[in-house]
């Protein structure tokens, strides 16, 4: 593969990205989201005093950060519970793009002239691929080093390091790059099959159900955060994953079936 | 120059170009003519290295289609069947990045970029974005893109479509100044008179090649020439003309006409001299000589029927790969 076909389609597929505010508002506002609310809940809790019964409840929680006060713990709990969703902004922001470039290629038939060029399908996927990752992968970062940094502002440093720690510095580093990759070749996958973005999206979105019910059962098994050990088996899981969609999918990125299929 | 000999195509059962052989010498227009769904379109992207070929083999500029598809597609232009333009960017974006990926890099880029929005006459839109582009001028950016690598073979596909009739000439002799240049180019259309007054060749196609001549060739095809023959005679002398030349072996038929006579012949750079001759022998005064030719149109149209479409056998596939809708 040579680098500078990867870049020049890398570069317009990015200048398409940016001259669309509204896909530009669908990268970043989900990862708002998922940052703002338990930041808010941190906020309210850091402003009223927690009732004891109350705490009794939760007591399951609070055990596991025995080094902080039970008001702080909370918020910690709070914190680390919800991160899990951020593992959500690489499932669908890169699906959205992804899908939108190929079924818009699709739509104006532009895809022919590009593959009567020299560049290679795997040059072509590559520019595509990263630049419909990269937002995603940029969004993640951007919103957990806010993240971190909000909450220990909010209430106490100690949830800066509880954010910052080496399980999540590898989840962000590994698992959302790879479920950035997961997404996009899904999502070109899925493209070649259907002819509009949004059934291509709907169907391509059921990759974050799993993703939401690791979430959902981390919290009902009482567990604050991941374990550096459920990382990496989410980080091979994803990689057998990609190997699954790049082996179902190889028929559809050579040249004539992107063609005779794609338009 | 373009080597084709017995090139074929099959989407499954369906056999959408076969047995296909001709050349195309540097320097040399060859018209494509055919219905929708003839296969021009699917020539055109075997051609390009685009789709692969079933059977047959061809050779562009020396490198053989298949193993050489690569080098082959950077030494190729391609004006698609649709502009297929990136909306969302500017005319000159979008060159560059054609550019980019014909291997153009920094000032020789940005040379092209210019010199081919001029070329097209569209030098003063070129940062606007291309969705708002008539169709016209979409078309002129996707000429522009075709033609900003200076590539050696060059395929149109119905070039001047949407264009005005000013815009189309501008195309025409731009395509004639390529020709010059030693380019070897493939013109696909239906334009019967676009194909007639730009190619050096033409080739009638449906699913396999009817018949490649030159226009004026194809325009003979299978009839006779009718030779016109104006005289300073009367009317006696001209019947007299006509009886003499009834029995000479060259002569079909002939007959007279107001003013003078016409002449059924063969071939008639090869006929037109004796006719000549003899007439002038007879004593006959010419004032002139002319070819009354079948029109393109009726050639086409005996050669691939009034129904002109190929629905019998176009691909499943065919909508998006063209062959049905192959312009």
């Amino acid at each position: 593969m040579r680098p500078g076909y990867i870049w020049a389609v890398f570069g317009k597929e990015w200048s398409d990205i940016r001259s669309n505010r509204l896909l530009l508002g669908a990268v970043v506002l989900p990862a708002v989201i998922f940052a703002a609310i338990p930041t808010g809940l941190v906020a309210f809790i850091q402003g009223h005093e927690l009732d004891p019964t109350q705490l009794d409840q939760i007591k399951a929680f609070v055990q596991q950060f025995p080094n902080l006060s039970p008001k702080l713990a909370t918020q910690g709990f709070i914190v680390t519970n919800f991160m899990a969703y951020f593992l959500l902004i690489p499932a669908m922001v890169p699906m959205a793009l992804a899908t939108q470039s190929v079924i818009g290629e699709k739509q104006a038939r532009s895809l022919e002239p590009q593959l009567a060029t020299p560049v290679e399908v795997p040059e072509l996927l590559a520019g595509k691929t990263i630049a419909a990752a990269l937002p995603a992968v940029l969004a993640t970062w951007g919103v957990y080093i806010a993240y971190g940094l909000v909450n220990g502002w909010i209430a106490e440093p100690a949830l800066t390091r509880l954010v910052f720690s080496t399980v999540w510095i590898t989840a962000m580093a590994t698992l959302v790059p790879l479920i950035c990759l997961f997404s996009v070749l899904l999502g070109i996958v899925v493209s070649s099959r259907v002819s509009d973005a949004r059934t291509a999206q709907q169907i391509g979105g059921f990759v974050v159900l799993p993703i939401i019910g690791v979430a959902v059962a981390q919290f009902f098994g009482g567990q604050a955060t991941f374990t550096l050990a459920q990382v990496i088996t989410g980080d091979l899981v994803v990689l057998g994953l990609i190997g699954v969609v790049l082996a179902i999918g190889s028929w559809a990125f050579d040249r004539e079936s992107i063609l005779t299929r794609l338009g | 120059m373009i080597e084709v000999r017995g090139l074929a195509k099959r989407f499954g059962p369906v056999e959408a170009v076969k047995d296909l052989t001709f050349t195309v010498g540097d320097g040399e227009i060859f018209g494509l003519l055919g219905p929708n769904g003839a296969g021009k379109t699917t020539t055109v992207r075997m051609l390009a290295g685009l789709i692969v070929p079933s059977g047959g083999a061809a050779a562009i500029n020396g490198q053989v289609l298949g193993r050489d598809s690569s080098r082959i597609r950077a030494l190729t232009g391609v004006l698609t069947e649709s502009p297929g333009l990136h909306d969302k960017l500017t005319a000159r974006q979008n060159l560059a990045y054609y550019g980019r990926l014909y291997g153009l890099r920094g000032a020789a880029l940005h040379r092209a970029v210019d010199r081919y929005l001029g070329v097209v006459g569209l030098d003063g839109m070129g940062d606007r974005r291309v969705a708002g582009f008539s169709k016209g001028m979409r078309q002129k950016v996707a000429i522009a893109r075709a033609l900003l690598h200076e590539p050696e073979v060059i395929y149109l596909d119905e070039p001047t479509s949407g264009l005005d009739p000013s815009a189309a000439k501008t195309v025409r002799d731009f395509v004639s100044t390529l020709r010059n240049a030693g380019r070897s180019i493939v013109i696909c259309t239906h334009n019967l008179d676009e194909a007639e007054r730009l190619s050096d060749r033409i080739g009638i196609m449906r699913g396999s090649l009817l018949m490649v001549n030159t226009p004026a060739g194809l325009r003979r095809h299978g009839r006779t020439a009718t030779i016109r023959v104006e005289l300073a005679a009367s009317d006696g002398e001209t019947r007299r003309l006509v009886e003499a030349l009834a029995p000479l072996p060259f002569v079909g038929a002939a007959r007279t006409e107001p003013g003078g006579l016409q002449v059924e012949v063969g071939d008639p750079r090869r006929d037109n001299p004796e006719l000549v001759a003899a007439l002038v022998a007879q004593g006959a005064r010419i004032i002139a000589v002319s070819e009354e030719a079948a029109s393109l149109e009726e050639v086409y149209l005996h050669l691939v029927g009034e129904t002109g479409e190929r629905d019998e056998d176009a691909p499943p596939s065919a909508s998006a790969d063209g062959a049905r809708s192959a312009a």
